[in-house]
């Protein structure tokens, strides 16, 4: 394989994209895998780059091919009366939302995507807040079709809700954040969107009493309790706590600053997190009651408070990850878990030569 | 020193068996192909099992994990003379932890107990298959079983946050834990369902799930099984999943009721389970719902139980359905394949097709709402012949399947019924890739041999990526 055969993919640099990288826009997965092969052969790092919305600190590595996903944006199959679709991985999570709720269904992603893909949504393993009752998006990634580190393109998993056909890669790819290779195309299990819902202003006191929310968070500003299903459903929940209700499910502003700290802990500890964060200093915070993830803001960075919060978060068996930092050399993620070798010969049985992301995983897999 | 002789000097003599008679029982699991046992072994903790994998290692003896024995594709029959090692002692309940939903508990303990147990909580342990009296939760690891009630909640690997896992070379590793998306590769994720090919399981943390406040149960009957199928398919595209919706055909409901009255309509050509849970109010609702769309594909009777006692009855009915057949049939074949919702009419016609162009005796009983069939065939294998057909209608079942866009196994597994047909589904690069994350869990492939993959799958080396000619791949 040649640099000539992958060069006329060549498109400028979308922002924030590193300095002096070879950034390519490859037409279709086939042409994903070839730019993968040429990689592995000449020993160039990759960064497989979907919205570039959350890049995160890099570990350290200075990729030097970027590969973008914005060309494969299609819509491959939807099958609204099997509640599964089949779609490309750089088509953005807004659109397909948007698309699924003509028919009243959703891929339950994250809300308020703003610019992310698809694929860049699974590989960071992100879920929305919806996971309380839907389950995190790993739960309803059905099949993959992915470009491996070295250049091929495989299938694994199935197009149907319920599957045990060979080992489920689909999963291990939700969450691998590019390390093994690029996900061109997945199938979603989609879910239907209840007929009524509501946004009740409560006392996180108050979450113990709701059957089944959709999601149970509390901000800077309050606690928030989600409902949905049919009418009377939601309405008989609210009035038994007694809050005040708004149609609708009315997500809080995701948070947007150069410093973010996430813990994720045993979901009873949610209110501790909460206290830990407050002490530390965080100006914004969003925490997933029930799950046990709190996302903070903070004015500025410091390490120390970084080891702090992961020292206590280690010690009660989570983990305070960094999201978003001005210093691109960061420990992303504190203490590697356990399985870290075995971690590192499951990324080299995808990407035998390094290339993709090398680093990015905690323990520098 | 002998492979029984060195397990004996760490489990004792009483834990180790060898003698043929002992070895025969251990030679299968529920499906039909058997094997054959070097020796069986019951550990009772973590560091046993690991050091019996590491005498198995010195010995070059594949190891096979097993729970219960249920499993239908054979993945706890060993191929090759192979050491079974029965988790069923580990059995504990280590710990419930009642704010968070979660149980730290062995692989042995069985899966019914543990909803039981956690009862007087008001929690229950989700997958239930219909085996759930007898498997274990390491089984359920295993297979990633799935049950009646995993339409809405899904199979096994959405309810296991953590497991301890015993590797190919002996070492204790933890995967995963009680706080959410645990950092690095998700490799519970690939454990779960890897039928004993990428460590033994030695401890699970399980996720419990909140008993519904209501639920109602359904039966409809139907005059053709077409018109089940509809209603399968209108519910699911109608805006709703409920709880489980499970069909029979006529066979399968004259053998139940032969075997436990639970007044079933015998008249009816299928009946349809359905079952609607959550809150009260919702659950009206849905039950209507169900209710209308049965009635618009021409249900003949829609019951909605109104006791618990009837609800029971129906459940009994469903439950009893593997243990009718196997007191009408000497034998029985128990297939699994799943297909797009949408598909199922279809698909069913052709299975039926099959059936008859065999000449087999076939009876239905499945997971419609996932769209996992369950064909089933009943027969006597002292007949000559018989296995051999009965196995070339099953080839030909799954291939229907795979046509239709469905996929190999919903929840037994592939183990070795189905490992030379996964070339129907995955093409040689697919399955090398599989082959190569095996390799990476047991690089010295002593792990439950010759299952899950074809022989071969591993088929290109890393040095030749850049030479790889696409066409040949394919
Ligand atoms: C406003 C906002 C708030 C967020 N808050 C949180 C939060 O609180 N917690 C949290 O965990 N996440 C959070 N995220 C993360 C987020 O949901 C996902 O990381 C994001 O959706 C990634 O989408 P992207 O297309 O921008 O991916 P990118 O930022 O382009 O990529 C994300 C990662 O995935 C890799 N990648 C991208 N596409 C592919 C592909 N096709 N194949 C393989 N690898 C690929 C990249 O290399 C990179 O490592 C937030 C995102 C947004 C937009
Ligand atoms: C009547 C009947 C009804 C059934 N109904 C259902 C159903 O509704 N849904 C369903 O999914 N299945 C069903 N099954 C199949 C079977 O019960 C399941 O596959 C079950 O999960 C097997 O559990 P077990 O303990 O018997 O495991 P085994 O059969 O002993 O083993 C199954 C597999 O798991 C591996 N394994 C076992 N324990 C461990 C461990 N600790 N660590 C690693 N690997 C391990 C084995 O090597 C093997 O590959 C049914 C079977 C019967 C006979």
């Amino acid at each position: 394989m040649t640099f000539a055969a992958i060069e006329e993919w060549q498109v400028s640099a979308p922002e924030g994209a590193p300095a002096g990288a070879l950034v390519v826009a490859p037409p279709n997965l086939d042409a994903v895998a070839r730019v993968l092969g040429w990689a592995s052969e000449v020993g160039r790092p990759v960064l497989p780059w979907g919205g570039g919305t959350r890049m995160g600190p890099s570990g350290g590595v200075v990729p030097e091919v970027v590969v973008l996903t914005s060309q494969l944006t299609r819509v491959v199959d939807w099958q609204p009366d099997d509640l599964t679709l089949v779609v490309e991985a750089g088509a953005l999570v807004d659109d397909v939302e948007a698309m699924l709720a003509e028919r009243q269904q959703s891929a339950v992603l994250a809300e308020r995507a703003n610019g992310s893909t698809i694929g860049g949504m699974i590989a960071s393993g992100a879920s929305g807040y919806r996971r309380l009752r839907y389950g995190p998006t790993r739960d309803r990634i059905l099949e993959t079709v992915m470009a491996s580190g070295d250049g091929r393109v495989f299938t694994s998993g199935g197009r149907v809700v319920k599957n045990v056909t060979g080992y489920d890669i689909p999963r291990l790819a939700c969450g691998s954040l590019g390390s093994l290779g690029i996900i061109g195309q997945v199938c979603l299990k989609l879910w239907p969107v209840p007929e009524s819902a509501a946004t009740l202003d409560v006392t996180v006191d108050a979450f113990d009493g709701l059957y089944r929310p959709m999601a149970l968070l509390e901000t800077e500003d309050g606690a928030m309790a989600y409902l949905a299903g049919t009418a009377e459903e939601v309405a008989g929940q609210a009035a038994a706590v007694g809050a005040h209700a708004q149609p609708g499910l009315q997500w809080p502003m995701p948070l947007g600053g150069d410093v973010q700290i996430e813990l994720r802990v045993p979901s009873p500890l949610t209110s501790a997190a909460v206290t830990q964060l407050r002490n530390a200093g965080a100006t914004e915070f969003r925490a997933q009651h029930g799950i046990g993830l709190v996302a903070a803001e903070f004015d500025s960075w410091s390490s120390e408070r970084l080891e702090e919060l992961r020292t206590w978060a280690e010690g009660q068996g989570g983990a305070a990850v960094v999201l978003a930092s001005p210093q691109s050399d960061i420990d992303r993620w504190g203490q590697a878990p356990g399985s870290v070798d075995l971690q590192r010969r499951v990324k080299a049985a995808f990407d035998p030569r390094r290339i993709m992301v090398p680093g990015r995983l905690p323990g520098g897999v | 020193m002998t492979l029984a002789a060195d397990l004996r000097l760490v489990l004792g003599a009483d834990r180790v068996l060898d003698h043929p008679l002992d070895l025969q029982i251990y030679a299968k699991d529920a499906g039909v192909t058997p094997g054959t046992v070097a020796a069986v072994v019951f550990p009772e903790t973590t560091q046993e099992v690991a050091a019996v994998v590491r005498i198995a290692v010195v010995h070059e003896v594949p190891i096979v994990a097993r729970g219960a024995g249920t499993g239908l594709s054979g993945g706890a029959v060993p191929t090759r003379p192979g050491l079974v090692v029965a988790l069923t002692r580990l059995n504990q309940i280590w710990e419930v932890d009642e704010a968070a939903h979660t149980a730290w508990v062995g692989p042995g303990v069985i899966n019914l107990e543990l909803s039981q147990h956690t009862t007087p909580l008001g929690l229950h342990y989700a997958p239930d298959p219909s085996s759930q009296s007898a498997c274990t939760i390491g089984g359920n690891v295993g297979t990633n079983a799935g049950g009646p009630h995993c339409l809405a909640e899904g199979s096994t690997v959405s309810h296991i946050l953590a497991v301890e896992l015993v590797t190919a070379g002996g070492d204790v590793l933890l995967l995963g834990g009680a706080a959410p998306d645990p950092i690095g590769l998700d490799l519970v994720g690939v454990v779960v369902g890897s039928e004993g090919t990428m460590g033994l399981v030695t401890k699970v943390l399980v996720k419990l799930t909140e008993n519904a406040p209501e639920v109602r149960t359904l039966l409809l009957a139907f005059p053709t099984i077409e018109a089940a199928a509809e209603t399968v398919s209108s519910v699911v595209a109608g805006g709703i999943v409920p709880a489980a919706l499970e069909l029979m055909d006529r066979p399968m409901i004259e053998a139940v009721e032969n075997f436990k009255s639970c007044g079933f309509p015998l008249d009816a050509a299928a009946v349809l389970i359905a079952e609607v849970a959550g809150h009260p109010a919702a659950v009206e609702a849905e039950a209507q719902l169900v209710a209308d769309a049965g009635a618009a594909a021409g249900a003949t009777e829609i019951r909605i139980a109104a006791t618990a006692a009837e609800r029971d009855l129906i459940w009994l009915g469903r439950k009893s359905a593997f243990g009718a057949v196997a007191y009408a049939a000497p034998d029985y074949y128990l297939h699994d394949t799943v297909v797009p919702r949408t598909r199922l009419v279809e698909a069913m016609s052709g299975i039926y097709e099959i059936g008859e162009r065999y000449g087999i005796s076939m009876l239905n009983v499945f997971h419609a709402g996932d769209g996992n069939l369950h064909p089933l065939v009943a027969f006597d294998a002292k007949e000559p012949g018989m296995l051999e057909k009965v196995r070339a209608a099953a080839d030909e079942m799954v291939k229907l399947s795979i046509e239709v866009g469905g996929a190999l196994s919903g929840e037994h597994g592939i183990g070795l019924e189905k490992r030379d047909l996964m070339g129907e589904m995955f093409s040689a690069v697919d399955l090398d890739a599989q082959a190569r994350l095996r390799d990476a869990f047991d690089p010295i492939g002593i792990l439950n041999p010759d299952k899950v993959l074809p022989e071969g799958s591993r088929c290109f080396d890393f040095g030749l990526v850049a030479n790889l000619d696409p066409e040949s791949a394919a």
